[in-house]
């Protein structure tokens, strides 16, 4: 009644000053329409429909975007008549998820919408979508084509939610031009924080006036590379089995591993082999394709732009993602984004529309172009297999690594990678405490246990935002 | 005031060009940068003379599909304009009653107004963020200015210059017959003019400046960005070419800019209406 | 550009002294006539203020005592949590940084102008010149501000390090120092206000009389003297008011710090309106509660600095 009260109000306000008070004053919210329907229709669900329209929330921007919309243009062309994508570019992933939160509020959702990896948990708790699970098992259709690893992250239970869309996953990247300067093997570039310590205190260069000009590593502070190391350990990020047994309800941050990444990050900056950057990845790549820091941490989605950017001044070279101890048995987790086909207020024709959408941009032949015009790891197995992208890795040594890298990649609870409601914040916290401990000289334990116990404040916050 | 001697002089001069080289060593790069190629600007000192000039980053800046400049330019004067309207009507309106119009209403009805300017607006940006989404109105750019159609700054303002005019001709004008909103539209506004212009350039230019507002609003839809927002927006997709970036910002700022160089007795007097006499 | 949102007000002196121009006798229902139009005229703006000032104030006060759902919708009652959150050191520490961050700017953001305005009062050539130079920064919004400065200080591109490199000066970490980064927050924001301030100031020094300088000198006072004893309190509604503008400025900045350092290194550049626009917008985190509870908090001090606004331009200011 509160809001009724004020939305007559500014109806009244608004007549007195504009005609267009009507536009506004006549929207309703509407909450609870149609039900969520998490029940996947069958494809006789277009027949008769005409030419069905379907918004589609997205976060590609510059390449990726054009990319994608050249695929859709394609997916358009092929259904004219049955089914019509309208893209909608969202800017970055926060702001598509908070866009898609007020949507459901006002009923105004799209009916595909793509959300980051992190995003997961809240998708699902949200219960406004049709997991992709139950389109899978109306239509039988055959998914081991779907790279396991990557189909891990947006699956429970054994069940896919979301199809994994534009991939990526963390590389070392290296200055191939100075690491034979300094003597060292660009084909064998460090693989343990050890290893790069060594390396760096080589690629590291001072002016005659004692300035440093070339830093041997160089990273950003980001809260991804943190939950990566871990994974790369193999050990779980937060409690419940990463997530995936129950809802979590920690972070583990303050583990002995992220003190020793920490105190190593730092005395790397102490000694001088590595500038202090921060949480911004830009600012850190901006670093290594001006030469400023010989080796850095980078998603494979930057192989095509970092190619760019340093053409004639220096090449570049990839390695795995480093591990904190050499014993370390995991690998990365594959983040990026999925595609989620939402249910809330929509018809059957719609979700259905949604889906072949969906399935479409899961194929390999559209993943072989999807990976080849923007350097996404391909979730489809047989892309790697098409001819023309093998000609393009053929091209970009570079990412070969990466398929190595993921191949090499046992499956487990903590290389899917954890799930949290509380995971946007999660990331936020654990950058909190690598800017403390690298940054401004907190202990890192210290450091990381007051992120950590900050963190359980959200986590309630969010289960208990779950229950209403 | 009083002329001083040579040395004073020279020591005058000295001071003020070398706050000028510091104070406008960024607008000489937001300016100068755009027009130079990208590559320029990664070196150090960059190459800010040297090297021949091109318009490619201003053509890839408006081009760039990731943040329309173009609909954002728009929003940004549908913003800046609509909520001075907005200021005026209210205000004008207000402050007529306010000193003209006898009512046992209107010393708290004053107070009111005056008491709505002491309210920061971020204290109750919340409520009026779920507010506003809850008008389902996301795709709409009413979303960007429905909180800001008033203001207690506004009819304090204009209230303070009605009260100079004087009583007498209004008398005056009452006799030979005047309604109040012909006296107001045709007698009170004209007379009152460099006050309205103030209130008009204060109103404009904090619509054209929101950030934290339409940061909230374009955050879930982006087809509301305005120039603020997008130049936010454009460090996050163009961070790799300073160049680009540049030329979009001074594309954002030619409003502005030519504000300052060609109208700065108006923006003093907006800003300052009443207060500095 | 630094658009003074809020008690950018001018002066309520002298309001009193002047009767409204009004008519006196007036029969019965012309009466009630003229009082539901002066209703009538109000109505727009006061219902503009009432929805989007008044009535928020209130509700405000009931988010600050709700959890919400997994949508941001406020839902169950969590009684005065919120506020016991503010009682942390955490938030002291925001605090903290709001008044470091707000003094650091005010003195620089006044005196810097004063010091350009100052000088550029004597009749020399070019003056005007130097007067729309300097103020160029105000035509800058926000966000051009803090992306401008970002890219000077960039630690690949800086021409801001390459010139402190010739002097042989260390770059500093300028966004990633904890020290620094605040540093650099309050210097782009004395950059952006100074633009603005001179305007002011300067207007404020053109309109000094002639006489009462020509008076001065007769008397003996020269120079800075002069000036301090003299010039400054005549211009004293005009330092004051860039005072209070480039305060609620100062109290009110989102872009420079979301923008430059969101908040980091390690927070050490929060401050309360970030904090605000952090917990209920940043991060998909949605704290609505919180948020708003803290909201209450900067409408208390939004409210203490009007009540010295207003005391002191009651008393001290010197107005001629």
């Amino acid at each position: 009644m509160r809001t009724t009260l004020r939305r007559v109000a500014v109806g009244l306000s608004l007549a007195a000053l504009t005609a267009t008070a009507a536009a506004c004053g006549s929207a309703t919210a509407n909450d609870d329409a149609a039900g969520g329907g998490t029940e996947a229709p069958a494809a006789s669900a277009l027949d008769g429909k005409g030419e069905v329209s379907i918004d589609f929330w997205h976060a590609m921007s510059g390449k990726n975007g054009e990319a994608l919309q050249q695929l859709t243009d394609q997916f358009n062309a092929k259904n004219k008549g049955r089914v019509k994508v309208n893209l909608q570019f969202k800017n970055t992933y926060d702001d598509t998820l908070s866009a898609y939160k007020a949507a459901l509020n006002s009923g105004q959702a799209p009916d595909v919408v793509q959300v980051y990896d992190i995003g997961t948990r809240f998708m699902i708790d949200s219960k406004s979508t049709v997991p992709v699970q139950s389109f899978v098992d109306v239509d039988k259709t055959d998914t081991s084509d779907i790279q396991p690893n990557i189909a891990g992250y947006y699956s429970v239970d054994g069940k896919l939610y979301s199809m994994p869309f534009n991939t990526s996953m963390p590389l070392l990247y290296i200055n191939k031009t100075a690491f034979t300067k300094a003597g060292l093997d660009p084909a064998n570039p460090p693989k343990t924080l050890d290893e790069i310590t060594e390396a760096a205190r080589k690629l590291t260069v001072k002016d005659a006036g004692g300035r440093v000009t070339q830093y041997g590593f160089g990273a950003a502070l980001y809260g991804w590379f943190l939950e990566q190391w871990t994974a790369a350990g193999n050990q779980e990020y937060c409690d419940q089995g990463n997530g995936r047994d129950g809802r979590g309800t920690t972070v583990k941050l303050a583990t002995d591993d992220h003190v020793k990444l920490l105190t190593w990050w730092k005395k790397m900056v102490d000694e001088g082999l590595a500038p202090k950057l921060d949480s911004n990845t830009t600012t850190a790549d901006n670093a290594f394709t001006a030469g400023t820091v010989a080796m850095t941490l980078e998603s494979t989605g930057s192989v095509g732009g970092f190619l760019t950017s340093t053409q004639g001044k220096f090449e570049i070279a990839t390695g795995n993602y480093p591990k904190i101890n050499a014993t370390d048995a995991g690998g990365p987790i594959i983040g990026g984004a999925s595609l989620w086909v939402v249910g809330k207020g929509k018809d059957d024709a719609h979700k259905r529309a949604a889906w072949e959408f969906v399935k479409f941009l899961s194929d390999k032949d559209v993943q072989a172009t999807w990976h080849t015009s923007t350097g996404y790891f391909p979730i489809s197995k047989g892309a790697l297999e098409t001819e023309v992208d093998k000609q393009w890795v053929a091209q970009r040594p570079q990412f070969q690594t990466a398929i190595t890298q993921l191949q090499n990649t046992p499956l487990s609870k903590a290389t899917q990678g954890c799930l949290l409601g509380a995971m946007p914040q999660a990331r936020k916290a654990a950058e909190q405490a690598m800017q403390a401990a690298v940054l401004s000289g907190t202990d890192p334990r210290t450091a990381l246990q007051q992120q950590e116990q900050a963190m359980a404040g959200p986590i309630k916050e969010y289960n208990q935002s779950v229950a209403g | 005031m009083n002329r001083p001697g040579p040395v004073p002089t020279v020591l005058t001069y000295l001071w003020l060009v070398i706050a000028a080289v510091v104070l406008l060593f960024p607008v000489l790069l937001t300016v100068v940068g755009g027009f130079l190629p990208s590559n320029a600007l990664l070196h150090q000192p960059p190459q800010l003379f040297a090297g021949h000039w091109t318009l490619e980053n201003y053509r890839a800046a408006w081009r760039q599909p990731v943040v329309p400049l173009a609909p954002a330019f728009m929003n940004s004067l549908f913003v800046g304009v609509s909520i001075m309207l907005a200021h005026l009507v209210t205000s004008c309106l207000a402050a007529y009653a306010l000193v003209f119009l006898r009512s046992p209403l209107r010393r708290p009805v004053f107070w009111l107004f005056l008491a709505t300017i002491m309210v920061p607006y971020e204290s109750i940006v919340v409520p009026n963020a779920l507010f506003i989404r809850s008008l389902g109105i996301n795709d709409n750019r009413l979303s960007l200015i429905l909180p800001f159609l008033a203001s207690g700054f506004g009819v304090f303002m204009l209230r303070q210059a009605f009260r100079q005019f004087p009583a007498e001709l209004r008398e005056a004008a009452v006799i030979d017959g005047c309604g109040h909103l012909r006296f107001l539209l045709t007698i009170l506004l004209p007379a009152t003019r460099p006050a309205l212009i103030g209130i008009a350039v204060w109103s404009f230019l904090q619509g054209w400046n929101m950030y934290f507002w339409p940061l909230i609003i374009s955050s879930s839809n982006n087809s509301l960005n305005t120039l603020q927002t997008a130049v936010f927006a454009l460090k996050d997709n163009e961070g790799g070419s300073p160049a680009v970036l540049l030329a979009g910002i001074t594309i954002t700022l030619l409003p502005t800019l030519l504000l300052v160089v060609f109208g700065q007795r108006w923006l003093v007097r907006g800003f300052t209406a009443g207060a500095v006499k | 550009m630094t658009a003074p949102t809020l008690t950018a007000t001018g002066v309520p002196a002298g309001d009193v002294h002047r009767p409204p121009g009004g008519i006196r006798r007036t029969a019965r229902p012309a009466r009630a006539r003229e009082a539901a139009l002066g209703l009538l005229f109000t109505l727009p703006g006061l219902a503009g203020l009432g929805v989007f000032v008044i009535f928020p104030l209130f509700q405000a006060v009931y988010l600050s005592t709700r959890g919400n759902d997994i949508l941001g919708n406020p839902t169950r009652s969590v009684g005065l949590r919120h506020f016991h959150e503010l009682l942390t050191p955490a938030f002291g520490t925001v605090l903290w940084q709001t008044l470091v961050f707000t003094v650091l700017v005010v003195v620089p953001g006044v005196l810097l102008p004063l010091s350009l305005a100052a000088p550029m009062t004597q009749r020399l050539p070019g003056m005007r010149i130097f007067r729309t130079a300097f103020a160029l920064p105000f035509a800058y919004s926000v966000s051009a501000a803090s992306v401008v400065w970002l890219i000077m200080l960039n630690p690949g591109v800086s021409p801001v390090n390459w010139v402190l490199g010739l002097v042989g000066l260390p770059a500093p970490n300028w966004t990633t120092e904890p020290g620094w980064a605040m540093a650099t927050v309050v210097g782009v924001t004395v950059w952006m206000v100074s633009g603005f301030n001179l305007l002011v100031l300067a207007a404020g020094l053109a309109g000094v009389d002639e006489e009462v300088l020509e008076a001065a000198r007769i008397d003996g006072a020269t120079g800075p003297r002069q000036f301090v004893s003299i010039v400054l309190p005549l211009i004293s509604p005009s330092i004051f008011f860039a005072v209070v503008t480039t305060t609620l400025t100062a109290l009110q900045a989102l872009g420079q710090v979301q923008i430059m350092t969101d908040g980091g290194p390690n927070g050490h550049t929060r401050t309360l309106v970030y904090s605000i626009f952090d917990n209920a917008f940043h991060n998909n985190n949605s704290n609505f509660g919180l948020a708003s509870a803290q909201g209450l908090v900067l409408l208390v001090v939004g409210v203490l600095i009007a009540v010295v606004q207003f005391g002191v331009l009651e008393r001290r200011v010197h107005y001629r």
